[in-house]
């Protein structure tokens, strides 16, 4: 009892994942750790994350969460679990680092039922 | 002839959503100390755990839990989060737990189905 609707209905995390690490990149792209300025920087991923994917336009609602970590050896394990319609909401995840962080940004998108 | 109140069970209530989510942590972490190779069984379990419980409740919602371990080593770890959502109904929860050598933090998002 399918029906294909074709365009808006499931999560595309393709493209969510290319519109997240534009705004990693433009937003920590080349710069070191710094523990003054990272408060600024996850909350800029965040919102910037979550208005590229806003305006896509598509009836979902969508939370998208960024952690950043100083390189200094130490051990950083993540885990998600979620409990939804896996055929239409879905998630995606980007890791991204340079010489300084690690940064991990999880966006997940939950349809809304209209 | 039962008229059905919708507005009563469809709220996130956080207290109760702490509670399910510490007794994860301490059951599965405890006192043990940080340990690379049990981590991943850890994450795992944590979330798993958290989210049968949470299910439990029976409530029209649908989850998210996200649990991230964290090694005390003076590293700087810094994560932020951003809902596009209703709220009115829909909400989440963290819950920071840590022992000597570990640090855990553990998120819930609830959305109203």
């Amino acid at each position: 009892m399918e029906e294909y609707s074709g365009d808006e209905v499931s999560f595309n995390s393709d493209e969510a994942s290319v519109s997240v690490k534009e705004c990693i990149e433009n937003i920590i792209g080349g710069v070191d750790y710094n523990q003054n300025k990272v408060n600024q920087w996850t909350a800029s991923i965040v919102e910037h994350s979550l208005t590229q994917l806003v305006k896509q336009g598509r009836p979902f609602k969508f939370i998208v969460n960024c952690a950043i970590m100083q390189k200094s050896g130490a051990g950083l394990h993540t885990a998600n679990s979620c409990y939804w319609d896996t055929a239409t909401d879905g998630s995606c995840t980007v890791r991204w680092e340079n010489r300084t962080m690690y940064c991990v940004v999880s966006v997940f998108a939950v349809a809304v039922t209209l | 002839m039962d008229e059905f109140q919708s507005g009563e069970e469809i709220v996130f209530v956080v207290d109760d959503i702490n509670t399910i989510v510490k007794d994860a942590v301490e059951t599965t972490i405890g006192n043990n100390n940080y340990q690379q190779s049990r981590i991943h069984q850890w994450t795992s379990s944590v979330v798993e755990t958290s989210l049968n419980q949470l299910s439990k409740l029976g409530k029209p919602f649908k989850y998210i839990v996200t649990c991230i371990i964290l090694q005390k080593n003076g590293a700087g770890l810094h994560t932020a989060s951003s809902c596009f959502w209703d709220s009115t109904m829909d909400g989440s929860c963290i819950v920071r737990w840590e022992n000597k050598t570990t640090l855990c933090v553990v998120n819930v998002f609830g959305l109203a189905v």
